[in-house]
């Protein structure tokens, strides 16, 4: 019987996973807007967002647009084969739930 | 952990993926006053051609409606910052076919060879062409609906008598300017509030 594959534990937090699907589909993304889409609060956003960003995941640009503060933050290329390989766990799991 | 994870939980993960980069993808699809506006803006140039007979009317409410786009552009992309490779491809369909007007109108209404045959057929086959694309890139069948309009406008305006290509004219743009960004911004607002919620 084939091993079963691990689950990514830096992708697999809810959060974690929607901000990094967000910014898939996407080229960047400031941080108001990330919150606006995921329904969360700054606090938690930004510790999830430090998270990614410690594993590689995302890169964060930090600019004052009008002397304001703005956070814009991207996917890198690691986080997109991150995201990749966590689907295809997904997949590989579901199958084996659905053949068991 | 995989040991802990039921099937429902995995079919959530997956639902959760699919929603955002959806939830994504739909944030280009805010535009709807745009449209709304150039309804607007060719409604006053028609009306005030008419009324005032200065063939400046067309040139300077076109003129007016670019630059209130770009100002309410430049304050939305200020006021949000997010950028998608499909919104700048649909934003270069339609600055493309903006420039093409421009310049097409300009030198038409220059040399003195524009009549109102030429300006609604080569009007109607523009927003057509951007129509038809911004509607391929979106898979959004109602815009390509507008496409299949406009250019039906195109066609008539190489056939028809005045009267009838000016009430026709007029017909698409309430369709497909102020009726269908109406109905855009209708959509925007109620995505907006039933936008899903992620929590750690």
């Amino acid at each position: 019987m084939p091993e079963l594959p691990e689950l990514n534990p830096v992708i697999h937090g809810k959060l974690r996973l929607a901000v990094l699907s967000l910014l898939l589909g996407i080229e960047q993304a400031e941080f108001t807007w990330l919150r606006e889409k995921t329904g969360s609060t700054d606090g938690n956003l930004g510790a999830q967002l430090l998270k990614l960003e410690e594993a590689g995941y995302v890169a964060v640009e930090k600019k004052f647009v009008m002397r304001k503060p703005q956070s814009v933050y991207r996917i890198t290329e690691s986080g997109r084969q991150a995201l990749a390989d966590y689907v295809q766990a997904l997949k590989q799991l579901l199958g084996s739930a659905i053949t068991a | 952990m995989s040991d802990q994870m039921s099937s429902q939980d995995l079919k959530e993960r997956i639902a959760l993926i699919e929603d955002m980069i959806a939830e994504a993808r739909r944030s280009t699809e805010s535009w709807g006053w745009v449209f709304v506006l150039w309804g607007v803006a060719y409604y006053v140039a028609i009306l005030g051609g008419g009324i005032i007979r200065n063939p400046m009317v067309w040139p300077l409410t076109m003129i007016s409606a670019c630059v209130l786009t770009g100002v309410l552009v430049a304050m939305r992309k200020g006021h949000s910052h997010r950028n998608t490779t499909i919104g700048r491809a649909i934003g270069s369909v339609w600055i493309a076919a903006g420039i093409s007007m421009f310049i097409v109108f300009l030198s038409l209404g220059t040399s003195g060879r524009i009549d109102q045959h030429i300006m609604v057929a080569v009007l109607g086959a523009m927003l057509g062409s951007a129509n038809a694309a911004s509607a391929m890139i979106l898979k959004w069948k109602l815009q390509f609906v507008c496409a299949v309009v406009w250019w039906a406008c195109a066609v008539f305006a190489c056939f028809g008598k005045t009267t009838p290509i000016t009430i026709v004219f007029l017909t698409a743009i309430f369709l497909c300017q102020i009726l269908f960004g109406l109905y855009a911004m209708m959509m925007d607002v109620r995505r907006r509030r039933h936008r899903g919620v992620a929590h750690a």
